[in-house]
């Protein structure tokens, strides 16, 4: 279980350092092409279909949302936001057969038109072991401040 | 007692903040303009409050604003819509901060003054504490002083004076009337939640961009599709000045399309403070001269198959919110509108395009797809608001 745990450790780390590194082909690569991007709108938990989402992207979606940051016309993104992501609290639950369905706390910092904002989110994924690497099922990010008016963030949580 | 004409802090007189095809700055950066439109503007004419899908049963409540004023808007026992200044006759703490509930009564934490879901003060603690002439009666909470609906949108009005809601709306009451027959059986609704979003700029830059065909095709190339730029682009519709509202009317190349997609249709804003357009109701709330919040509820259509209301909702989260790949662009280019207008080296700006080609037809103006029409008609509308004399609120509260 402890091997169990730095590898889903490992592998979060590698996911957030190809985000804050700008690297978001090679991010998409890590998602199964049934996955869903997801970050709820509101508090609490709800059927995605009966309320609306701040994002809920299936893999076409997201492959578009990436193809338009590297657009050049992408203005809210121009500078790209710069951030920092520090991953914490993980918590594993081994389903078998290469499943894990694992929680984190997520310290993430944008800096974009001269102010930092605070993103602090509680996430949730599936991952699937493809090998030496876990490939994305399913990520859920929470915001803490999801029920709150935001700016603009064209980013990538 | 009547609240008009007291600022003398003003930078520059409001007549002289408009002349023809321009604006002037100081009508976003000067924060006594801004006092003055809460006064003159959102403590006087409709102000958008809830579609009546939020609060369908009785006790619904929604809390929302108006200008400067904590708002409850609600159905009573009976079902019937009112609204209340969300503030405590004893002390004045908002007696209701959930967003949205159900409500027989609602009980301030203070002291425990007890209103009943019609606003009347109902309870008081150890009330021998009063005098004879303490009169409950007269300590409910303060109603908005006119609410009334228009096709399912509720308004309120803080003023008992001005013109009828039907009025207000004008030559934009045929426009919701379309939208909400796109709808099969002619009801629409909203799903659960809303888009918030939040910009550091004046709120009159969302008015002017939710009718502002001209900027699709450059602020949102990156997201915008072939198909709807070559349309867009053809120049076909209008721009209207409508009665002080703004609308972009795409009808002669389609209906409101039933999935809500980038084509025919309109948008519309309602001044001061709503926005109409695709599957999107969106409420703007100025917070200060240089900060707006954006609250959008997404609208299903009665009737419609329910993966064409979901595909709806899920091309609305990808283009627009905070992290939409339209909306985004939007919220950024608010930002940035502020910071240069801040710089007071340049006085003016620009609303004169279509000037020379803008025509009167059936009694509005009406121009081509990509001009300003539709913004002067708005600023015109601002500075007949901003230069009234306003009765002031008072009446409200007796
Ligand atoms: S302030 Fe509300 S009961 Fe006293
Ligand atoms: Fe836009």
């Amino acid at each position: 279980m402890a091997d169990l745990r730095h590898d889903i450790e490992t592998a979060l780390y590698r996911e957030a350092h190809l985000l804050d590194s700008g690297e978001f082909n090679a991010w998409y690569e890590l998602f199964l092409p049934e996955a869903i991007y997801w970050v709820p709108a509101g508090s609490g938990d709800y059927d995605p279909n009966e309320h609306v989402s701040i994002i809920h992207d299936d893999m076409t979606m997201l492959k578009k949302r990436i193809d338009r940051l590297y657009s050049g016309h992408a203005y809210a993104q121009i500078p790209a936001s710069r951030t920092h992501r520090a991953i914490t609290n993980v918590e594993v639950e081994d389903e078998g057969d290469g499943v894990v369905n694992v929680r984190c706390v997520m310290m993430l910092v944008e800096l974009a038109r001269h102010r930092q904002t605070l993103y602090p989110a509680r996430v949730t994924y599936r991952l699937h072991r493809a090998g030496d690497n876990w490939r994305i099922g399913y990520k859920k990010v929470s915001l803490l401040m999801s029920d709150e008016p935001l700016p603009a963030a064209a980013f990538l949580f | 007692m009547t609240g008009d004409d007291t600022e003398t802090d003003l930078t520059r007189p409001i007549e002289q903040l408009i002349r023809r095809g321009a604006i002037h700055r100081d009508v976003y950066c000067d924060p006594a303009v801004f006092d003055r439109e809460m006064t003159h503007i959102f403590d006087r004419t409709w102000v958008f409050l809830a579609h009546e899908s939020e609060i369908p049963s009785p006790g619904d409540y929604k809390t929302t604003t108006i200008g400067r004023h904590p708002v409850i808007v609600n159905r009573n026992d009976e079902g019937e819509i009112g609204a209340f200044i969300n503030r405590c006759r004893h002390r004045g703490p908002t007696v209701c901060r959930n967003e949205l509930g159900n409500a027989k009564f609602f009980r301030c934490p203070y002291h425990a003054w007890t209103y009943n879901n019609a606003g009347e003060l109902v309870g008081v603690p150890m009330p021998q504490g009063y005098g004879a002439d303490f009169d409950k009666s007269r300590l409910g909470l303060v109603h908005v002083a006119r609410v009334a609906s228009y096709a399912g949108f509720i308004f309120g009005s803080m003023s008992a004076h001005g013109p009828t809601l039907e009025d207000h709306l004008g030559g934009v009451r045929k426009f919701l009337d379309a939208y909400v027959a796109t709808s099969p059986t002619g009801e629409i609704g909203v799903y659960k939640g809303y888009q918030k979003c939040v910009y550091s700029g004046n709120w009159k830059f969302q008015l002017e961009n939710g009718v502002d065909p001209y900027h699709v095709g450059a602020l949102h190339a990156s997201a915008v599709t072939p198909e709807a730029l070559a349309i867009y682009r053809q120049g076909k519709g209008a721009v209207i000045a409508m009665d002080g509202h703004g609308v972009t009317d795409h009808t002669d190349w389609g209906p409101m399309p039933v999935d809500a997609s980038l084509s025919g249709g309109f948008n519309l804003v309602i001044f001061p403070n709503l926005i109409v357009l695709r599957s999107q109701i969106r409420t703007v709330r100025p917070i200060a001269v240089d900060r707006t919040e954006i609250i959008t509820s997404v609208v299903k259509l009665k009737g419609v198959d329910e993966a064409v209301n979901l595909q709806r909702m899920r091309d609305q989260e990808f283009e627009f919110g905070a992290a939409g790949t339209f909306f985004a662009d939007d919220l950024d280019i608010f930002e940035r509108t502020q910071q240069g207008l801040n710089s007071s080296a340049v006085d003016w700006l620009e609303f004169s395009r279509g000037l020379d080609r803008e025509e009167m037809r059936n009694g509005y103006m009406h121009g081509f797809m990509s001009d300003e029409t539709q913004h002067r008609g708005m600023y015109a509308n601002w500075m007949a608001m901003m230069t009234a004399a306003t009765p002031g609120i008072a009446e409200a509260a007796e």
